[in-house]
């Protein structure tokens, strides 16, 4: 392609001012973030430390393996709310089936756990087939579906709970939620290959086109050949294992399962997506993106912890900056709409 | 009796002119059908007379006034009401509500039901219309809600009223239903303007006709003593039709054969051959079901019975996935809504139907997609800036070509294309039949449907007529003239009656 102009003549004052904006306004929320690590390592001496930052990249890790696959989700056009109270299912069958298995006594705690993990990984894939086969069947709007399910799943979770924390753990078990591999917390590994496959999978896969060309137009999708049920069954089901995976982190971070675990998680996971650029609209979005609102969220929170800020000053600046981000990349959008 | 008239009205706009010092009159107790193809100026002269658009010269007249409207208001407040394709009714209220939108009777502050339902009753049982009151508008088939539509514009007591495309997507029974009332309507002191494309319907409701022709008056005349053949001739003139290269042929084999496939209320028994390397145009009416009888053998919608052979081979139950595997390739009528992703760039759009082409293993390969993206840019000369640049910057023809080049990309063996020509310009089409010739030349069968039938006697080798679900002939081009295939398309018996052109 020919470059325009204005690259053209970098040299001048004001081909400069508009490489200048173009850089801006491409990586607006790389700058605001940089600009909030700076100044935060000014202001606390304890924030820029590797202990620090993998405290965050921990911290983040048990919402931000769902907010990867809330991503595809939202990108083919769909959401999932019903994904914290998976996350409470999920964390509350593990304990039960390596309770019940080595109650039993058809095997020592430490197997029964494993099975425990696949229980849940599958019953998380079931509910997920279940929202997308109801989505694609029967025309729902996700939102109203994975309303409905966010309480069916919270109850589900309670009942076979009988209400209780779940603490029938193998000892092994905390390992996948507080152990370390060369210092490194384990969660933000299992993150980062969260955020990797994602990435793979969206930006270099047949499949990754196809979630954006069915949340880009379902139709057009349809009549291209895509085969628009599947794409959004498959979403639908990923989002699903995202939870369980972090819903395992969590019961193993604190080693029990309950079903109060993840509660509101999903406005946390959307929040994350959305800073990220992801348009609610479906058809656009960056799983970096979503990687980068998960960064500025996590360092958000930390830094205003070491700040030692009021807890409910907390919530009036996340929400505040959360809806800074958002208008930011709306008003990027209605420019380029524009041009 | 009212009389509206026009006195040399002209309107330039920039770069063309609408209508040229046209001068008409339309009396009241008659419907007035308002005829001439897309572009012919009709719809400017119904948005002059509704006050949307100023004449740039000339005037309208209604019983010795002339009128001047600076906004739609105006036009309204001086007796002109139009009811548009696009229904204004609110769904989540009732049909009295409606009807009486913004003028409900109160009682005080509250809103009088009991007076609302029985004023909208009034104005309904005055057309003789017979819908309950008090029925949600939502819960209203098309048909009632442009009765409806029309009872609103009639409760203001309007003197001329105009109906752009009133049957257009109405059913049988819902329009004879609508004639009826319209019938009605004459016995009051209105004229009624009637816009229509289903010409086959005017002899039936409209009394008398006006033909505009490239912003020219062509000529009014009595409905009952015009021909079809005339009518048409008068609204398409002769146009000069260019037929295709001679160096076209199509081979005996048979690619596709379609064997008595049936839709119940769209078409019966639909049967044809598509031989290799043959352009197979399909001439129907707006609602004759050629849109979907092309998606129903492309998989996209259903049909209830018959069977689709592609190289002597059933497909059962085809969908788009199954059918684009097997050399199929679909460009549709709304490129907007069906063809393209507005918010995905030009690159994207061209290898929509393509991730088979460029994946690599699991991966897919930057490098052949960039392959396929610059072979269709140069192929269809398509013109671009930046392949990042969103679809939506393209013009209409460019756009189009996108559409052709995502599906040519796929290599495939039959292209339906459903209205290619649609909303782009002259130079447009032309590449865009080059395209299909070229396709015909490497072997490459194509079925078009178009709206513009003398495109087909352009582009194709063979055409079949599709008239209420059936097809009813098949001719190759050169035995047509366009009042042929426009006359087959619409049916109905020719009448021997001595033309009189007013």
């Amino acid at each position: 392609m020919k470059s325009t102009p204005i690259e053209v003549n970098h040299t001048t004052k004001q081909g400069q001012a508009a490489l200048w904006s173009k850089i801006v306004n491409k990586y607006v929320l790389e700058i605001i973030l940089l600009v909030i690590i700076l100044s935060m390592t000014f202001a606390s001496p304890g924030f820029l430390t590797t202990d620090n930052l993998l405290n965050i990249l921990r911290n983040m890790a048990l919402q931000g393996c769902i907010a990867f696959g809330m991503t595809m989700v939202i990108i083919a056009g769909e959401i999932d709310l019903s994904i914290g109270s998976t996350v409470a299912l999920t964390g509350v069958i593990v304990g039960l089936v390596s309770g019940w298995l080595s109650e039993a006594g058809w095997m020592g705690i430490d197997q029964a756990a494993l099975v425990g993990i696949v229980v849940a990984f599958f019953a998380a894939g079931l509910l997920g087939l279940f929202n997308g086969w109801i989505l694609t069947k029967y025309k729902l709007p996700s939102f109203i579906i994975t309303l409905a399910m966010l309480n069916v799943i919270y109850g589900l979770a309670a009942v076979v709970s009988k209400g209780f924390p779940v603490t029938t753990l193998p000892s092994w078990y905390s390992v996948i939620g507080s152990g370390k591999i060369w210092s490194i917390p384990i969660p933000a590994i299992i993150l980062l290959l969260v955020f990797a496959v994602v990435f793979v999978i969206m930006n270099h896969t047949k499949f990754g086109r196809e979630v954006y060309a069915v949340g880009g137009n379902p139709e057009s999708a349809r009549l291209s050949g895509i085969h628009v049920t599947r794409v959004k069954i498959i979403c639908m089901v990923a989002v699903q294992l995202c939870a369980a995976l972090s819903g395992i982190l969590v019961s193993s971070q604190v080693m029990s399962g309950s079903f109060n675990f993840g509660k509101g998680w999903e406005m946390l996971v959307i929040a994350a997506v959305i800073i990220g650029g992801t348009s609610l609209m479906g058809g656009i979005g960056k799983v970096w993106g979503t990687f980068i609102g998960l960064i500025f969220l996590g360092v958000l929170i930390n830094a205003m912890v070491l700040l030692n800020i009021n807890e409910y000053v907390q919530y009036i600046v996340r929400g505040l900056l959360i809806l800074i981000a958002v208008l930011i990349t709306a008003i990027q959008f209605q420019k380029k709409r524009a041009r | 009796m009212t009389r509206l008239e026009t006195r040399s009205i002209t309107k330039i706009y920039p770069g063309t002119v609408a209508l040229q010092q046209v001068s008409a009159s339309f009396e009241s107790g008659k419907v007035h059908a308002l005829l001439g193809k897309n572009g012919s100026g009709k719809s400017t002269l119904l948005k002059i007379f509704s006050g949307a658009v100023q004449p740039t010269s000339g005037e309208v007249v209604l019983d010795g006034t002339p009128l001047k409207f600076t906004d739609p208001s105006q036009a309204f407040a001086k007796g002109i009401a139009t009811v548009y394709q696009e229904l204004s009714l609110v769904p989540g209220m009732s049909v009295a509500e409606n009807i009486l939108l913004g003028r409900t009777p109160m009682r005080g502050p509250l809103v009088n039901w009991k007076q609302t339902y029985a004023k909208a009753k009034e104005l309904m049982q005055e057309l003789r219309v017979d819908i309950p009151a008090d029925e949600m508008v939502y819960n209203l088939s098309v048909g009632q809600a442009q009765m409806i539509e029309i009872v609103k514009a009639m409760s203001f007591r309007p003197k001329v009223l105009q109906l752009d495309e009133p049957t257009s997507a109405l059913a049988k029974n819902e329009v004879e239903a609508l004639f009826a009332m319209i019938r009605e309507l004459k016995k009051q002191d209105v004229i009624i303007i009637y816009v229509s494309h289903r010409l086959h319907e005017l002899w039936e409701i409209a009394d008398s006709c006006t033909v505009l022709r490239e912003g020219q008056l062509i000529g009014t005349a009595p409905m009952a003593k015009l021909s079809r053949r005339e009518l048409i001739s008068m609204m398409f003139g002769d146009v000069e039709i260019r037929t295709r290269p001679s160096d076209l042929r199509r081979s005996e084999r048979i690619v596709l054969e379609v064997k008595g496939l049936t839709r119940k209320n769209k078409w019966k028994d639909i049967s044809f051959q598509l031989h290799e390397g043959e352009i197979l145009g399909i001439a129907g009416m707006l609602g004759s079901g050629r849109t979907e009888l092309l998606k129903s053998i492309f998989g996209a919608e259903r049909f209830d019975s018959g069977e689709i052979m592609y190289q002597g081979e059933c497909i059962p139950a085809p969908t788009p996935e199954k059918m684009k595997k097997r050399g199929f390739a679909l460009t549709p009528e709304d490129r907007k809504q069906e063809g393209l992703i507005q918010i995905h760039s030009i690159r994207e759009n061209l290898c929509l139907a393509n991730f088979d082409q460029i994946r690599k293993g699991l991966f897919l390969d930057r490098q052949k997609e960039l392959q396929l993206v610059d072979r269709q840019l140069t192929d269809l000369q398509i013109k671009v800036t930046d392949i990042e640049h969103p679809i939506s910057s393209l013009s209409g023809g460019n756009q189009q070509k996108v559409v052709v080049g995502n599906w040519l990309n796929s290599n495939p063996r039959v292209i339906f294309f459903d209205e290619p020509t649609r909303g782009i310009d002259v130079n447009a089409k032309q590449q865009i039949f080059q395209i299909i010739w070229d396709q015909s030349r490497k072997g490459v069968s194509s079925i078009i449907v178009s709206s513009e039938l003398e495109e087909l006697l352009e582009v194709c080798h063979r055409i079949l007529i599709l008239r209420d679900g059936q097809i009813v002939g098949e001719y190759e081009p050169e035995e047509l003239r366009m009042e042929d295939v426009y006359a087959l398309s619409m049916g109905g018996e020719e009448r021997e009656i001595d033309p009189d052109r007013g």
